[in-house]
């Protein structure tokens, strides 16, 4: 053994290396008070080994990313326990980064030639805040995606540079797919890039100026080397940490929300670190707000920068440090009483409180509901197409909910990418019946694009019947008995017995399943354009085939719908006797959209 | 008064001089507390052999469990084609849709068969080489593996080349009017089919 050790010495130097890094001299003696730098060296290990084997299940894609961190929280073993890792992690990352500011703060150890040591400390502190920041998007649940969208906003808010910015930020104008991307990008390989040839600089510094030592001079005979005293010490608090953020994530899951859906009108609030900026602001209205998200955090900052030149007496004891101390206190003492004047002002707002608990309670809920893997490339349909929406018999309610409401709120009533889930809705927030006759017919509200559309058009019995339906539902509508759909599957194979009648028509699931044998043989579809996708296909289907809107292949041959027809029909679609649901008009279209949607039309044939 | 420079040196006094004496007196304090010092190095490792254990276990079970996993083998029969459509004879080359385990998705992708039609007589193959993988294709008179040569009869008898046993038969079935199989994996480069997956 130690002639292999001496083997591996004469061509490494490995002695004379872990010599010299362990047996450093602490000057005045091992301290707990020294154990936060090495604490960090440590979660940042424990990040980087966590955040790797994440990415072996998780992808970078808005379509997927919530998805795959689904699955890796609830099916695949240890995930949870890794992903709450992870997550607390960061927390902790940012809790003793604060204390190890704190400790060289206090103690006067960013003094005596030690100016690039504590500044580059500092950019560490801001790039960890991007690991913060960038992470917290990835799972690309609500909160993620509310969140970073409000962090991006402010961004955009800095004057001159702030439109650039943001757009660099999000690539693009939007929160898309593309910001997933980037941020993960800066999130696994920028960021920690960085801080790794940081933590060499910093380490090197450190090591040349020599640990500071103790402010007072009671200790100052006392030199113990680093091994083992001080790295006991350390690793004792790296222990202990571990321990904790181990009983964390084993007993409290890190949390995974529904995924994100841009319609819904989630309440965003920030991560615990941010609370306080977060609190600022309500107190700057207007053009005001920039103090707090920008020139505070400038000031602050600057000033943390340049402390070691602004502080240049050679002082290092706290008791005689009278403005630096208190300036730290007032600075701490705040951020603390800001966060927890925002959550008290949460707690208490009778319906931010009701709303925050319903989004906690609907994280929950989907913490708790089994996974559910996604569907990809569904438009081969690997059995017969199953009808999604069985004729209910007997129940008129049931009914008119198919006709009108499942579409968008799901055939069980679970929600869907475009509306909420109805279940329990109604008993939740305790609405009444007269209120959701009127949400019906968009008395109480002016439907924003996008938004549910009135349903004038339903009979006033029927809409006392919906609105009286949904306060009682607190179940999901049953869904579908497996045998339910041979019924239907029956239809198409036995047509399938006829193979002189099968013509390619375009449309219906039913064609797609015929010549799925060959499905490349399909003749070419001329896609939609993306603005017909975003707001038409949702009633008209993607296609055009329609759903709870008409069909709207041929449409130009009718009468009254030419293309010059279809153009104004879009500005103002009572003019041509339409009526609810479709929206009055459609302002979040451009001329353009218009243009294309009304050309894509006349080509649906 | 030696004290008073100790605590602030002045800019132009080396700080190496301090840092060898105490590199001195460091080494006399080990010489003396040997044993303390073993103890404490035996806690280090100890925790640190704890944490490292412990995210070994984790890591571990993260990410070997997809190899692991217990295969759900689906029942699942996938539409070929109408049994009228397909020419006696000759080889047909179709793709089948089959649904995949991704983990967080289910994938529906496609894979290839052919299918033999002589009159009643109907055979579906697998389009997989059964000695690496690689898609196989038909001939005048048979099949062939472009890859390294491996070549079958039209009955799926194995003629030559590196393949380990003839093309893998899929189960089918004719289902009003419509050739239905049930796709499947199988282990190459082993002389008898196995189902994988
Ligand atoms: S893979 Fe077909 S012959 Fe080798």
């Amino acid at each position: 053994m130690a002639s292999l050790y001496d083997w591996i010495d004469e061509r490494t130097g490995v002695k004379r290396i872990s010599r010299a890094i362990l047996d450093e001299p602490i000057r005045g003696g091992a301290r707990f008070a020294y154990v936060f730098g090495s604490g960090l060296v440590f979660l940042f290990l424990l990040q980087a080994a966590t955040g790797i084997f994440l990415t072996m299940y998780y992808v970078p894609s808005a379509d997927h990313a919530h998805a795959s961190v689904a699955y890796i929280q609830k099916v695949v073993p240890m995930g949870s326990i890794i992903r709450g890792l992870h997550s607390y992690g960061a927390s902790a990352m940012i809790i003793i980064l604060v204390a190890h500011l704190v400790q060289t703060y206090l103690f006067g150890a960013y003094k005596q030639r030690r100016e690039l040591l504590w500044i580059v400390g500092i950019i560490m502190l801001l790039i960890v805040l991007g690991f913060a920041f960038t992470g917290y998007l990835l799972p690309w649940d609500q909160e993620a995606y509310f969140g970073t969208k409000v962090g991006t906003s402010v961004a955009g808010e800095v004057p001159v540079v702030g439109e650039v910015m943001q757009r660099i930020l999000l690539g693009g104008h939007d929160l898309t797919t593309l910001t997933l991307s980037r941020f993960f990008v800066t999130h696994i390989f920028l960021l920690p890039l960085a801080l790794l040839l940081l933590v060499v600089l910093h380490l090197y510094f450190f090591r040349r100026a020599g640990a500071a030592g103790p402010y007072h001079h009671r200790d100052d005979a006392k030199v113990e080397p680093f091994y083992p005293y001080q790295l006991f010490k350390d690793m004792l608090f790296i222990f202990i940490v571990f321990l904790v953020l181990l009983i964390l994530a084993v007993k409290f899951p890190a949390r995974l929300g529904p995924q994100a859906d841009p319609t819904s009108d989630y309440l965003a609030r920030p991560p615990w670190y941010f609370l306080p900026l977060f609190q600022l602001l309500k107190y700057f209205p207007g053009k005001l707000a920039l103090i707090p998200t920008v020139g505070l955090p400038m000031v602050l900052f600057g000033l943390l920068f340049l402390l070691p030149f602004i502080d240049r007496r050679p002082e290092r004891h706290p008791l005689r440090r009278p403005i630096a101390v208190s300036a730290l206190a007032l600075a701490l003492g705040g951020s603390v009483a800001l966060g927890a004047l925002s959550k008290y002002q949460d707690a208490t707002h009778p319906e931010f409180s009701a709303k925050l608990r319903a989004q906690e309670e609907e994280a929950r809920a989907f913490m708790k509901a089994s996974f559910v893997p996604q569907e990809i490339g569904r438009s081969i349909p690997v059995n017969p197409p199953i009808v999604k929406n069985p004729p209910v018999v007997g129940s008129r309610v049931l009914k008119i909910y198919f006709a009108n409401c499942a579409n968008c709120h799901g055939a069980d009533a679970m929600g869907g990418p475009m509306a909420p889930a109805l279940v329990k809705l109604a008993k939740h927030w305790r609405l009444t019946k007269s209120f959701l006759v009127d949400y019906l017919l968009g008395h109480t509200r002016e439907p924003a694009p996008g938004s549910m559309p009135r349903f004038k058009q339903l009979m006033p019995e029927d809409r006392e019947a919906i609105a009286e339906w949904l306060l009682a539902l607190d179940k999901p509508i049953r869904a579908m008995e497996p045998e339910a759909p041979a019924v239907a599957a029956a239809t198409p194979s036995a047509k399938a017995i006829e193979p002189k009648k099968r013509t390619t028509t375009l449309g219906g699931p039913r064609a797609i399943y015929r010549s799925h044998g060959a499905p490349l043989e399909q003749p070419a579809f001329p896609p939609p354009p993306a603005a017909f996708t975003a707001h038409c296909a949702f009633c008209h289907g993607p296609r055009g085939e329609g759903n709870i809107g008409p069909r709207l292949i041929s449409i130009t041959e009718k009468p009254n719908r030419r293309p010059e027809d279809l153009l104004k029909l879009l500005t103002d679609p009572r003019a041509y006797g339409l009526k609810d649901p479709m929206p009055a008009r459609f302002p979040q279209l451009s001329d353009e959209d218009r243009r294309q949607i009304v050309e894509w039309l006349s080509k649906l044939k | 008064m030696n004290q008073e420079q100790k605590v602030s040196p002045s800019p132009r006094r080396k700080p190496e001089t301090s840092k060898i004496e105490q590199g001195t007196s460091s080494a006399q304090a080990i010489r003396n507390i040997a044993p303390r010092r073993s103890f404490l190095g035996l806690m280090i490792g100890l925790m640190t052999a704890s944490i490292a254990g412990v995210m070994g276990v984790l890591f571990a079970g993260f990410s070997l469990f997809p190899a692991f996993k217990k295969l759900s083998v689906e029942r699942d029969w996938t539409d070929v084609a109408p049994v009228d459509d397909i020419p006696d004879g000759e080889p047909v080359k179709r793709a089948v849709v089959i649904s995949q385990d991704g983990g967080w998705g289910r994938f529906n992708t496609q894979q290839l068969v052919w299918i033999v039609k002589n009159g009643d007589h109907l055979v579906v193959y697998s389009a997989i080489c059964p000695h690496l993988g690689c898609t196989i294709n038909a001939t005048d008179s048979g099949f062939i593996c472009p890859c390294h040569g491996s070549a079958w009869a039209r009955d799926g008898r194995k003629l030559g080349g590196p393949t380990p046993r003839g093309m893998d038969t899929l189960e089918h079935r004719v289902k009003d009017g419509l050739l239905q199989v049930r796709y499947r994996f199988f282990r190459q480069g082993v002389p008898d089919k196995h189902v994988i997956a």
